[in-house]
């Protein structure tokens, strides 16, 4: 038992990290733009191989979110914007499962979902980097220029 | 029959609740695989949120990995199989921090890159 309330503990310990580094970034996502600081990295895919990944734009979406700038959001990275409620009510479910023990409801998805939402992820890394209208709009900030 | 934790209606062969993911696999059934006791309440994790992140902010193909993984438990778990849900459970974990790790590297060469720059910068300038 006693080790089943060390886990509990580094868990809340790990949770604890996880809110301050959170905290953090969004601050720091909200007062510098990732187009134009260095201080975010680059996306690994996109400078080694100059190809957009799913996740290409997901930052400067953010910054521009916490902006308040909706459509520049968009743009950016429409997928982010579509996953970022699933992924905060995901994120809060498994910080009450930590905190008293018991998740939000209707967060466990059948396998099936799960492959569903693993090719649309796929799918719009491959689709954006098509330079063929309309896919060449996914790219990051396309749309803006539209 | 009706989840006990979360009250949604199942089918009366369901391994685990479709709403909550409550395992209705009786108590005390000892694994195979594991030898592990697995309590009525239990949930096999499935990482699916970090892996998501992972693989969105970090976007790496690891992240993937970790998504067919978090299918895997719940796929198995859905089957019945707990121990075969553990293990995907594990290699689903593994591939967050594989992500997260790489994502961290990234930050810290990004930066390395960035001193290295304003150094030869000083000396060119």
């Amino acid at each position: 038992m006693a080790n089943a309330t060390s886990i509990l503990e580094q868990r809340k310990h790990l949770l604890a990290v996880a809110v301050v580094a959170g905290t953090v970034g969004l601050v720091l996502l909200r007062n510098f733009d990732p187009a134009k600081s260095a201080i975010f990295p680059p996306c690994p895919l996109h400078f080694l191989t100059g190809w957009y990944c799913s996740g290409c734009g997901s930052l400067r979406a953010m910054h521009q979110l916490l902006q308040g700038n909706l459509r520049a959001a968009w743009a950016l990275n429409p997928l982010t914007m579509v996953l970022l409620p699933f992924i905060g009510y995901g994120l809060t479910s498994q910080a009450l499962l930590v905190l008293r023990g018991k998740g939000l409801p209707g967060v466990f998805l059948s396998a099936n979902s799960i492959r569903v939402l693993c090719a649309v992820i796929v799918l719009f890394g491959i689709l954006r980097n098509l330079p063929v209208h309309p896919f060449n709009l996914l790219a990051p900030g396309a749309m803006l220029h539209w | 029959m009706f989840c006990p934790q979360c009250g949604a209606s199942n089918p009366d062969n369901a391994a685990v609740c479709a709403q909550c993911g409550r395992n209705f696999q009786p108590a005390a059934t000892p694994l195979p695989a594991t030898g592990q006791v697995i309590p009525p309440g239990a949930t096999v994790e499935n990482y699916l949120v970090f892996a998501i992140l992972a693989t969105v902010l970090c976007c790496l193909p690891t992240g993937i990995a970790a998504i067919v993984y978090a299918a895997q438990v719940n796929g198995k778990l859905q089957a019945g199989d707990l121990a075969g849900a553990q293990e995907a459970s594990r290699n689903a974990k593994m591939w967050c921090w594989i992500s997260f790790g790489l994502g961290l590297a990234t930050v810290g060469v990004t930066i390395l890159l960035g001193i290295l720059g304003v150094i030869s910068g000083l000396h060119h300038g």
